[in-house]
């Protein structure tokens, strides 16, 4: 097109923009999601794995002690038994803190996404439509046929 | 929050792809700007362009926060 065409070629060129903008921010937006409910499932399977680490090192804990109590040739000692318990309920808790903290960021973001999605979805159509009406009256008042009439 | 850039290769925020992304349709926005001034332009703009550009960037903040949660989260709780 000439450049007395200029302005409808920088609109085609916005509104061109804007359709690859809407696609490329949906694949943001699902990522975004998908990174969520990756890290959501990892700390799920470390909080697991350290459940499952209490669970072992209190049932060695209380035999220890059981056998400490039974023992007749001296005192048993139980305290890494203990410190095993105390290191895995510890770790425990700091998950679930983070669980927590990405459970009430996750509510906050909640708001923000879903108006972002209502704007790809119907907002940014309507403004691409909005263009595309006005490069069509551009083109029909110079006399001219858009591309592919 | 601030934001840790990773200095190995891996896998892309979705956060900056999202800020890239912007930035190019800004980039198409100022190109088009100076040949488009009338009262329509001025519509658009207000109407159309302006809230995109309010909501992409309060979204993309959003967005940035979370990431850096999660990363934060991941660091934190390694074995």
């Amino acid at each position: 097109m000439t450049a007395i065409h200029a302005d409808i070629d920088a609109l085609t060129e916005l509104r061109a923009a804007l359709t690859r903008f809407r696609y490329a921010q949906r694949e943001v937006a699902e990522r975004g999601g998908d990174a969520i409910e990756a890290t959501r499932a990892s700390l799920e399977a470390k909080a697991s794995r350290w459940r499952a680490r209490l669970e072992q090192g209190r049932a060695e804990l209380e035999a220890c002690r059981d056998r400490a109590a039974a023992d007749q040739d001296g005192p048993l000692d139980c305290s890494g038994y203990a410190r095993a318990v105390g290191e895995a309920d510890e770790r425990l808790e700091h998950i679930r803190h983070w669980q927590q903290r990405i459970d009430q960021q996750v509510m906050e973001f909640a708001g923000a996404a879903s108006r972002f999605k209502n704007l790809l979805e119907t907002d940014l159509p309507r403004a691409e439509e909005r263009l595309a009406a006005i490069i069509v009256s551009l083109h029909a008042a110079r006399g001219v046929l858009p591309p592919g009439s | 929050m601030s934001s840790v850039y990773p200095t190995s290769p891996g896998p892309a925020r979705p956060d900056r792809d999202g800020d890239q992304q912007l930035r190019l349709l800004d980039d198409a926005w100022e190109k088009a700007v100076p040949f488009w001034q009338d009262d329509i332009a001025r519509q658009f703009g207000t109407h159309h362009w302006m809230p995109l550009r309010h909501e992409s960037r309060l979204y993309l903040e959003a967005l940035r926060a979370m990431m850096d949660l999660l990363d934060a989260a991941e660091r934190d709780t390694e074995q």
